[in-house]
């Protein structure tokens, strides 16, 4: 009631003071209202200081950390352990284990722990964790940024024919979706990966590019949850009053299609991208994990823990080589969810506040 | 009913005939001496491919003929004609038709799976339950949070970390494997030993899978909260425990159960990821193991199956759906 009585009081003085009613109000555009309420919920700013935060670290943090060259190894000898000879010990019930452990010199400073040269310690190769962090930062981000926005472009362009012609074109369009849904996803991308060991031994493609192509088809097969979202918004957007208009004033086709009726859809294609990238990141870092990443002097995130699935040691004596790099994934995808989220609750009509 | 049911199965098959073209046509990618020397290679490596095997998979590829169009779409009717008849060919790897090996190695996925399932349900009901009821407070914050964690977490990372945790630290379960090599254990034993070995992977898959259906039981618990008969309930005065667990959850259930349904064929697939961490004998494990090896007959027929495991899955969803929301018909 307080309230209500307190803008009487403005409306009141604004009449009083001669001031014309609308300088007094202030008028927020759509964009403007939905950023407030994006901003009010904690949870997406924080998604987004993550996001922003994680992109500085890959693409500023090089310059600053620049001791180490992305495939720099570090030339100062080091020494490798690794378990010599197990032995168990049993005394007065209490079995005892003693690890035998052997030193081995190396002419790489491997496996270094944390130091003032080494923020992170170095790797298996003697690389600097830290800066291979950054730069397999800069891969796996925009594999996965290229993948949502040509996924994106496709299903729009896609979606937007199935909504607005309708019949056979959309019929078809929707039968290919319901097929390129049926199809598992990272299994699909091992038959291509193995076809792809063929091409690299035929010497056609490179080995560095099968990430490359692996994640272009997955852009392929991944459009049609954004084709059904853009063609379900058209349909229901193309009968209304303001398509009448458009029509009435004879506008191209192309244009009725992508100036007025996709960015009606907008919105929620802006959520959707957010939420894909997060799983796009997923889908990246496993291919890298399994090793069908990208090749070895460089690196991704998914491709640095890729080395405890074949060394046992490092995974149980030094977290710090692939630890990490998890780290950073989780923070990237988390960081996506929460902005995808926060847009979504803030697009949403019904929500409260 | 009958009608619906027959034509949703007709238009399945065509589905799978279209995935079919896909897997076909991308295995087709392979140059052909690459093929070849695969097939030497691991035939040099000691695993029992005859001449006999190759050739057939020569033919039934049509690898055999140059590549113009016509010979491939020949391979492609061959090789779908093998299919029709549920012969995938047999694996370069293993030595046994693709069938046998998928149908050997699926029941312990199914088992994997069916656990982690049945934890995840009991766990994100609950929890969705009461996100929902108390929208908005401090429970539903931390909950989603947690849940939304779940989400973003690589398998393979967070396998790992609980494998190194729970078994490297602290040794409480084994790391790998299904069952203790050394020891045969027997009758109650036995099925401590599965259990101590499962639990790690199941742990995994559960926090993985959880969030998403606490979302979905959130979000549909929120909407049923706000229709008019659980207004009217209120209004009658009945109690608050009333209103949510008969009035509210039990129109919740529609989507789960439907889901459910969905989900059942998919138990089958396998974990690929959480399998290889843990080196469990699932059928992702050992489809893996295949790529690695190049071994064409597995990799296409474990994606048929994983095809055609999807396609019955939302084929008993939307049965499901009709039959316990009756105000669902179906045309």
């Amino acid at each position: 009631m307080d309230e209500l009585e307190l803008k009487q009081n403005d409306i009141n003085e604004a009449i009083d003071t001669d001031i014309p009613l609308d300088k007094n109000v202030r008028l927020m555009s759509p964009t403007q209202m939905l950023l407030r309420r994006f901003f009010r919920s904690k949870l997406s700013i924080i998604g987004l200081v993550m996001v922003v935060g994680l992109f500085l670290f890959c693409f500023l943090g090089p310059v600053v950390y620049n001791q180490w060259g992305e495939t720099e190894r570090d030339p100062v000898g080091g020494v490798e352990c690794e378990e010599a000879q197990v032995t168990t010990y049993e005394v007065d019930g209490v079995t005892y284990t003693v690890r035998g452990i052997r030193e081995k010199p190396m002419p790489y400073n491997v496996k270094a722990g944390i130091s003032a040269d080494h923020l992170l310690g170095t790797d298996e190769m003697g690389h600097d964790v830290l800066t291979r962090l950054m730069y397999g930062g800069r891969v796996s981000l925009l594999v996965s940024f290229m993948t949502v926005i040509l996924m994106t472009i496709l299903g729009v362009i896609i979606g937007g024919i199935a909504g607005y012609f309708g019949g056979i074109a959309d019929n078809i369009i929707m039968r290919l979706c319901d097929i390129l849904m049926c199809l598992p996803g990272v299994p699909i991308l091992m038959i291509l990966s193995a076809a792809m060991d063929g091409w690299v031994e035929q010497q056609w493609i490179e080995e560095g590019m099968r990430i490359y192509i692996l994640m272009f088809f997955l852009t392929l097969i991944s459009w049609p949850g954004i084709a059904r979202l853009v063609r379900g918004q058209i349909l229901s957007l193309r009968e209304q009053e303001y398509m009448v208009a458009a029509e009435a004033m004879g506008y191209s086709t192309a244009r009725k299609i992508f100036k007025h009726l996709v960015p009606n859809v907008m919105p929620q294609l802006i959520v959707q991208m957010s939420l894909s990238l997060g799983s796009m990141i997923l889908y990246e870092a496993t291919l890298s994990y399994l090793n069908m990443g990208i090749k070895a002097p460089y690196t991704a995130w998914g491709s640095m823990i890729n080395i405890i699935t074949t060394n046992q040691g490092v995974l149980k004596y030094y977290p710090l080589i692939w630890v990490p790099a998890g780290v950073c994934i989780v923070i990237a995808v988390l960081g996506f969810n929460f902005v995808g989220d926060g847009l979504r609750d803030a697009l949403d009509p019904k929500a409260r506040r | 009913m009958l009608k619906y049911i027959l034509k949703r199965i007709g238009y399945s098959i065509l589905v799978l005939l279209g995935v079919s073209l896909i897997i076909y046509f991308l295995t087709r990618l392979m140059p052909i001496d690459f093929v070849k020397n695969k097939v030497v290679s691991v035939q040099t490596s000691g695993a029992t491919v005859t001449e006999d095997m190759v050739s057939k998979m020569y033919e039934s590829y049509g690898l055999s003929a140059s590549s113009s169009f016509g010979d491939i779409m020949k391979g492609y009717l061959n090789w779908l004609k093998d299919l029709c008849k549920f012969d995938l060919g047999t694996s370069f790897k293993f030595g046994i038709p693709v069938t046998e090996k998928i149908a050997m190695h699926m029941g312990w996925s199914f088992l994997v799976a069916l656990i982690a399932t049945i934890f995840e349900f009991m766990i994100a009901i609950p929890l969705g339950i009461t996100a929902a009821t108390h929208q908005y407070s401090l429970r539903d914050y931390i909950v989603t949070i947690l849940v939304m964690i779940g989400i973003s977490l690589p398998a393979f990372f967070f396998g790992n970390v609980l494998k190194n945790w729970l078994s490297y630290q602290l040794g409480w379960f084994p790391d790998v494997g299904i069952k203790n090599a050394t020891v045969d254990y027997t009758g109650l034993n036995m099925i401590v030993d599965y259990a101590r070995h499962l639990f790690i992977p199941v742990l995994t898959v559960v926090i993985l899978s959880i969030g998403a259906r606490m979302r979905m039981t959130r979000t549909n618990m929120l909407e049923v909260m706000n229709s008019d008969y659980i207004r009217t309930a209120r209004a009658k005065g009945l109690k608050e425990s009333v209103v949510i667990n008969k009035h509210a959850f039990r129109n919740t259930l529609i989507p789960l159960v439907t889901s459910l349904a969905g989900l059942l064929p998919s138990l089958f697939s396998g974990a690929i990821i959480t399998e290889q961490v843990f080196d469990l004998p699932g059928i992702g494990n050992i489809a893996l193991q295949a790529m690695q090896a190049g071994d064409i007959p597995f990799i296409m027929g474990y994606n048929m199956f994983l095809a055609v495991l999807s396609v019955i899955g939302v084929l008993l969803a939307d049965l499901m759906y009709a039959i316990v929301d009756p105000r669902v018909k179906l045309q």
